[in-house]
């Protein structure tokens, strides 16, 4: 007999002990991304640096290829390559995108619709869900970018035959893209958490992250002083990538300090988005 | 009497605004109503009760629990039916039932499995794959309920519940949450403007108003004890009875055609209404006790609170 005809009864289960709140949030997060329109296009679009770095990575370990070796000198030295796999145009583009679509709307959504009562009225606090919200959008960041890095090294490794990266580039090559990623997902959040539209949150990443640029450039060729570039997210993140790979800096400025800005503007939007949470939560 | 709320001197302010104000109640097991005028401080109690907001003084305990350090374990327990529309939005109705009973700390395919059941429970059966989205505001209120029905809370507090319902469909609404109380061991807290909603479905109603406790009874107490409600016509000098009405703490109101409700306090026999009308040579045509409603309960209540 059914619930509607035998009228309502109790649920007889358990409930789990108090483990990792914010898991759900992540694994809905993660399934509905996967059904969003386009999704799988732009998947496939975000998977395509790997592809030209692996066939870079080829080329770079059989000798019978050494004229292309010579030609691309980027071939020769592992830092540079990972440097520029993480930093190159296409993928900060692919990361852009990858934020706006997934991102955008991870808290504007939940403002729109009022969902934030729900949360909260659940064993969750604001915490929970913004680890919950940050998994989600680390993840897709991730899986494009430290998970290539990674499957970079084990294909040298097989093509070589033998572990030719040293420790700090081994951790460089992981800790990179979690700092990068970390950064982008707070700006994302930050914005979303801001706006209950949408389309004004695309809107936002996408001019803060032209306009920085636009800015960073503008005041560089006024006043002709290179430390204005650090006004540019693009250039910081360069820099601070030379910083992880001890490459050479782009702009003549030392790259400790663009890791230390985009630490402080991390630490600044995880703030605003804290307290705008907390505030809708009561 | 098992305690399921225990709320001691507690206030909260908004800046300088006092919400509520030195509030002690103790709710038991059972049906609760909560009642008060637009602002009299109920959202902000249910808020207090939640965690959701910290009371700047005062202790609070529900089902046992602190109210300030022990949140997450008191949300396990009790679940909040919202009176605003709020969704989850791009999942269809099971993804979202069943998401929210994760939530609180179910096992996933039990979830779902019981997301399914009070779907059909509340009779969403049918629409339960449409996107929530594209829900009318009558079905996002059963679904609401569904969801805080999902994982079996000890305490369910509904903030309006059959508010945006037609007339059948906060009928169904009604029924639901009785079979809910008759049949399962859910303890209900109910905030409704809609009295008749509380006097339906409620064994006790608290009276707020003003940030501050004025009521705290029986249904069946408040509707009976207090007063009797009887119904007037009379011709002569009005003002002066009128006037004389009041001063024994009765209060009137001019209804349709010429009649009068006299509320007349239970410590009065209804002999003084017409020795009153022959002191002040007024003629009573039409004399005829009603039924007292919450309504007439909750206004006197208000306006003895009030001081008027």
């Amino acid at each position: 007999m059914g619930i509607r005809e035998k009228g309502y009864y109790s649920w007889d289960g358990e409930l789990k002990p108090s483990g990792i709140a914010w898991l759900p949030i992540f694994f809905k997060g993660i399934k509905s991304t996967f059904k969003k329109k386009f999704a799988k296009s732009l998947f496939a679009f975000a998977a395509m640096p790997f592809f030209v770095f692996l066939i870079a990575v080829y080329v770079s370990t059989k000798p019978e290829l050494k004229m292309l070796t010579r030609l691309v000198s980027l071939l020769k030295d592992d830092a540079a390559f990972f440097h520029v796999f993480y930093t190159n145009g296409l993928i900060s583009f692919i990361m852009l995108l990858l934020c706006v679509f997934i991102g955008a709307e991870l808290i504007s959504g939940d403002l729109k619709f009022n969902a934030l009562p729900l949360y909260f009225s659940r064993p969750l606090d604001k915490t929970d869900y913004i680890f919950g919200k940050y998994s989600i959008l680390l993840f897709y960041l991730l899986t494009f970018t430290l998970v290539p890095g990674i499957l970079l090294v084990i294909f040298k490794v097989i093509f070589t035959g033998r572990l030719s990266l040293d420790l700090s580039l081994l951790l460089a090559i992981i800790f990179f893209p979690v700092f990068i990623s970390l950064f982008l997902a707070s700006l994302t959040l930050m914005i979303s958490a801001l706006s209950s539209n949408r389309k004004f949150v695309w809107i936002s990443i996408f001019l803060i992250y032209i306009f920085s640029n636009a800015l960073g450039e503008m005041l560089r060729s006024i006043f002709k002083d290179p430390h204005f570039m650090l006004f540019s997210i693009q250039t910081n993140i360069m820099q601070a990538g030379s910083f992880f790979f001890s490459t050479g800096a782009r702009v003549s400025v030392a790259p400790w300090i663009s890791v230390l800005i985009l630490s402080i503007l991390s630490l600044f939007m995880i703030v605003v988005l804290m307290k705008r949470i907390a505030k809708s939560e009561a | 009497m098992e305690k399921v709320i225990e709320l001691n001197k507690i206030s909260f302010s908004y800046a300088d605004i006092k919400a509520i104000d030195d509030i002690s109640i103790e709710v038991g097991t059972g049906v609760f109503g909560l009642l008060g005028p637009n602002g009299a401080g109920k959202t902000t109690l249910l808020k207090v009760i939640l965690g959701f907001l910290t009371p700047q003084s005062g202790l609070g305990r529900v089902l046992g629990f602190d109210i300030t350090s022990s949140r997450k374990a008191v949300r396990k327990r009790i679940w909040y039916m919202p009176e605003t529309e709020c969704l989850i939005p791009g999942i269809d109705a099971v993804t979202f039932t069943a998401y929210l009973g994760e939530l609180s700390g179910m096992p996933r395919q039990e979830a779902i499995k019981r997301a399914h059941e009070v779907l059909y429970y509340v009779g969403l059966e049918e629409s339960r794959y449409r996107n929530v989205e594209t829900y009318s505001a009558g079905m996002q209120q059963r679904l609401k309920l569904a969801q805080a029905l999902v994982h079996d809370p000890k305490l369910l507090l509904l903030d309006e519940p059959t508010s945006g319902m037609d007339p059948t469909g906060r009928k169904e609404m009604l029924g639901l949450i009785k079979d809910i109380t008759r049949k399962g061991s859910m303890n209900i807290i109910i905030s409704s403007h809609l009295l008749p909603d509380i006097e339906h479905t409620c064994e006790k109603v608290i009276i707020l108003n003003k940030g501050t406790v004025i009521s705290e009874e029986l249904i069946a107490n408040l509707s009976q004890d207090n007063f009797n409600l009887f119904e007037l016509k009379f011709k002569g000098n009005s003002e002066g009875f009128l006037k004389r009405l009041k001063a024994i703490r009765c209060r009137v109101e001019s209804s349709d055609r010429g009649k009068y409700m006299v509320m007349l306090p239970a410590d009065h026999s209804p002999g003084v209404l017409f020795k009153i009308a022959r002191e002040e040579k007024v003629q009573i045509r039409h004399f005829r006790q009603s039924r007292t409603s919450l309504e007439d309960t909750f206004m006197n209540a208000v306006e003895i609170a009030n001081g008027n």
